[in-house]
């Protein structure tokens, strides 16, 4: 004797016809959404990591904007102290000339005054802006970096000496600026301090070549320094293919996280469609099967 | 010697027989789409023969009982699988809301801004003393602020709705306990009296059935056929024609409906149904997410605050409060985060009062990578609860998948001992059709044989 079975068979059909039919829609969602995972329960794991890549994903983003401001940034810092070398070899060449014993006094002073426009067109490098802020006052942004006191003709830092650093990519951070002083009035050579020198040297006829030598050491100072913001430039530039790297490396993360391989989704949906079918098409037969009573006559 | 009014008496008996059987297997037919039902058996028996000298004479049929056929193992495996389902049920309703209100998998969740807010602080860090990098600053931690209080807005909303569905709950528990007190005195007196109390036992397990779906239910048979429920922790429901009402009562500090049995809190003792589904979320799931977001904004205000304070702003002024200090332990802090700053140059990027220095602000930007909660870094924490979340989902849908196979398995079974068979009924019925004529064919050779017998007795 075998064992009595259910002679319901509704509920079992109910809830295969139910399974086929949600297996469909995960697999349309699938599709339509090109992601495996579409709430959290589909893959906590998943879910919880795609957090942390978004994250990632964003700070990326956000380095390379700041990466962006920077690069302008310094590459005015750059251009401006590359006018400042040209400036200063300008300085060297005309004071090389005037130390020349043969000028005349006149002569010099022509060159003299040569220098002196020399020293106000650095002056004006040095206290270039770039946003509203000057580059090369340190910290003191809104300072103007150098003044220039008309009686005496000496050249004054009203900035500070701080270096700001800013990250550009995790755990990475660059100097973002060289306080003037370091660039202008360095001890090793100070471009000011060499120029008035020179002019004063060029008045006077004395120690003309000394002059010219210490308008030499700060231009050596001042190409030293300009290294620090060609340093930077170039290693933003890694930073910026690195993230560049990073991001693509963490979208495709991203994918096989929770993306969807759309072959395999497709192969799916037609798969849970025939088996919905199949379920349906079985269901209409068993449920028109006849019983004994359509026999009874 | 049986006489022949014996047997017609015999005939008379099978066909009333016969007429009760049919009568069953009609009342089967008539059923077989009640939920509920166990079909029916007619049990025939032997009547007492009757002893003439050596002789032993049969002396026909009678219906002995109807008999409800029934398996009450099978109903009280149902009845707590069904516990478990209505718990779980009510559990995934709830927790699948509560998943849709943190949107990582389209990263339009708290994620995305909270890393918004941390990516202005590192946008002021490369131009501190820009106005717009500062406002951008503040709209950041407004937007994060917002984030906090609307998703622990949402989970309130969902904690009150639970809140109303543990009434609801208890309401109906209570109809059906009500319900199946008075069903029970019905079993007994059936039963007692000898009757079939199979209809009222159906009715009955029907009943405890919904009632398990409810709330977990534990059955003693207090013999008679009448059963004792209570809840598993020992909370009566029904005595015998009596049942025992639940009460809610809401809590004064939480102000959410506690349940009461006979003047004592058993809130904590509901250990399965809906209501216990219904209580997990209110009680246990929302609260620890809420509490979880609450850890996060708390800790994050406080320790920006604090290091905004460490700075200067960019009029060279000490800093002061970014967002308005949470309160104290932190409870609530998600709902109530507010930004307090209006004056963006009040954020204090510099750590010496220069407009340039951007040393605060880099200390500001690096608390995303300190350990601020629970030994955590913010995002790690936040991750953390999200896996949380899904997780309790996704084990609850497997629970639920299996549960759901096994109560199929088992209603299966039940439909195996008490499905009504219309093949079955049929092949019955023409049994019973079958031995009906016959009886009715013996009533007129009997019939036949008294008129010859008369015939012949009056010699016509």
């Amino acid at each position: 004797m075998s064992i009595r079975l259910n002679p319901d068979l509704l509920p079992d059909l109910l809830a295969s016809i139910q399974q086929t039919e949600q297996n469909l829609n995960i697999s349309t969602q699938q599709l339509s959404t090109g992601q495996a995972v579409n709430q959290l329960s589909d893959n906590p794991g998943a879910a919880a990591q795609l957090v942390k890549n978004h994250n990632q994903a964003s700070q990326d983003d956000q380095f390379l904007q700041n990466i962006n401001s920077l690069q302008s940034r310094f590459q005015i810092a750059d251009s401006t102290l590359s006018n400042v070398v040209t400036a200063l070899t300008r300085a060297i060449s005309i004071g090389t000339e005037g130390a020349n014993g043969t000028l005349s006094p006149s002569d010099r002073q022509a060159i003299a005054q040569e220098v002196q426009g020399i020293n106000s067109q650095l002056l004006n490098l040095a206290n270039t802006s770039s946003q509203g802020t000057f580059l090369f006052s340190g910290t003191a942004v809104t300072t103007q970096p150098f003044t220039l006191d008309p009686a005496t003709n000496t050249v004054t830092y009203n900035g500070n000496t701080n270096v700001t650093s800013v990250q550009i990519s995790n755990g990475n951070a660059i100097a973002t600026n060289v306080p003037g002083s370091q660039l202008f009035q360095n001890a090793a050579g100070s471009a000011f301090g060499a120029l008035q020198a020179l002019n004063t040297a060029l008045l006077s006829g004395n120690n003309i070549g000394q002059a010219v030598s210490q308008v030499q050491s700060a231009l050596t100072q001042v190409s030293t320094q300009r290294v620090t913001y060609g340093n930077a430039l170039s290693q933003i530039n890694l930073s910026e293919s690195f993230l560049n790297q990073d991001k693509l490396n963490l979208s495709s993360q991203e994918n096989s996280l929770i993306g969807v391989d759309p072959a395999k989704a497709a192969s799916d949906l037609v798969q849970s469609q025939n088996a919905n079918q199949a379920v349906l098409n079985a269901t209409g037969r068993v449920l028109n099967l006849p019983t004994l009573l359509d026999f009874i006559k | 010697m049986g006489s022949l009014s014996t047997s017609l008496n015999i005939a008379l008996q099978s066909l009333q027989a016969e007429q009760g059987a049919i009568s069953t297997t009609s009342n089967n037919i008539a059923n077989v789409n009640t939920p509920g039902y166990a079909r029916q058996r007619t049990n025939f028996a032997e009547s007492t023969p009757v002893q003439q000298g050596d002789l032993t004479l049969g002396s026909g049929v009678h219906l002995d009982q109807v008999t409800s056929l029934r398996d009450s193992i099978l109903d009280l495996r149902a009845n707590q699988e069904t516990q478990q389902q209505g718990q779980l049920n009510a559990f995934l309703g709830a927790a699948q809301q509560i998943q849709g209100l943190f949107n990582e998998t389209t990263g339009t969740g708290l994620q995305a801004s909270l890393s918004a807010f941390f990516n202005s602080l590192s946008q002021l860090s490369t131009n501190p003393s820009d106005p717009n990098v500062r406002q951008a600053v503040l709209t950041a931690a407004q937007n994060l602020a917002t984030g906090f209080n609307q998703t622990s807005a949402n989970l309130s909303t969902l904690q009150r709705n639970e809140d109303s569905s543990v009434t609801q709950s208890v309401n109906q528990i209570n109809t059906l306990t009500a319900q199946i007190a008075a069903v029970n005195i019905q079993v007994a007196s059936a039963t007692g009296s000898g009757q079939n109390a199979g209809p009222f036992v159906d009715q009955r397990q029907q009943l405890i059935n919904q009632l398990s779906g409810l709330v977990d239910v534990s059955e003693v048979d207090a013999g008679n056929g009448s059963l004792t429920l209570s809840t598993s922790n020992g909370a009566p429901l029904v005595v015998a024609g009596q049942s025992f009402q639940l009460a809610t009562q809401p809590d004064p500090t939480t102000g959410l409906q506690e349940v009461f049995s006979l003047g004592s809190d058993i809130t904590a003792k509901i250990t399965s149904g809906a209501l216990a589904g219904q209580l997990q979320i209110r009680d246990q799931e929302i609260p620890g997410i809420q509490s979880s977001l609450d850890a996060l904004a708390s800790n994050l205000a406080t320790d920006v605050n604090t290091q905004n304070q460490a700075g200067f702003d960019l009029n060279g002024a000490p800093g002061g409060d970014i967002f308005v200090p949470p309160p104290a332990g932190g409870v609530g802090a998600a709902a109530t985060l507010t930004v307090s700053l209006t004056d963006p140059s009040k954020i204090a990027a510099s750590a010496d009062g220069t407009a340039g220095d951007n040393t605060n602000a880099n200390a500001l930007l690096a608390i995303q990578n300190e350990a601020i909660v629970n030994g955590q870094t913010p995002l790690n924490a936040y991750s953390g609860l999200i896996f949380k979340i899904g997780n309790n989902v996704s084990t609850a849908q497997t629970q639920q998948l299996s549960g759901g196979l096994v109560l199929q398995q088992i209603q299966n079974l039940q439909g195996g001992v008490s499905g009504v068979d219309i093949n079955e009924e049929s092949a019955n019925l023409i049994r019973f059709q079958n031995a009906y004529q016959a009886s009715a064919q013996i009533s007129a050779i009997i019939d036949s044989l008294m008129q010859a017998t008369i015939n012949m007795v009056s010699g016509v």
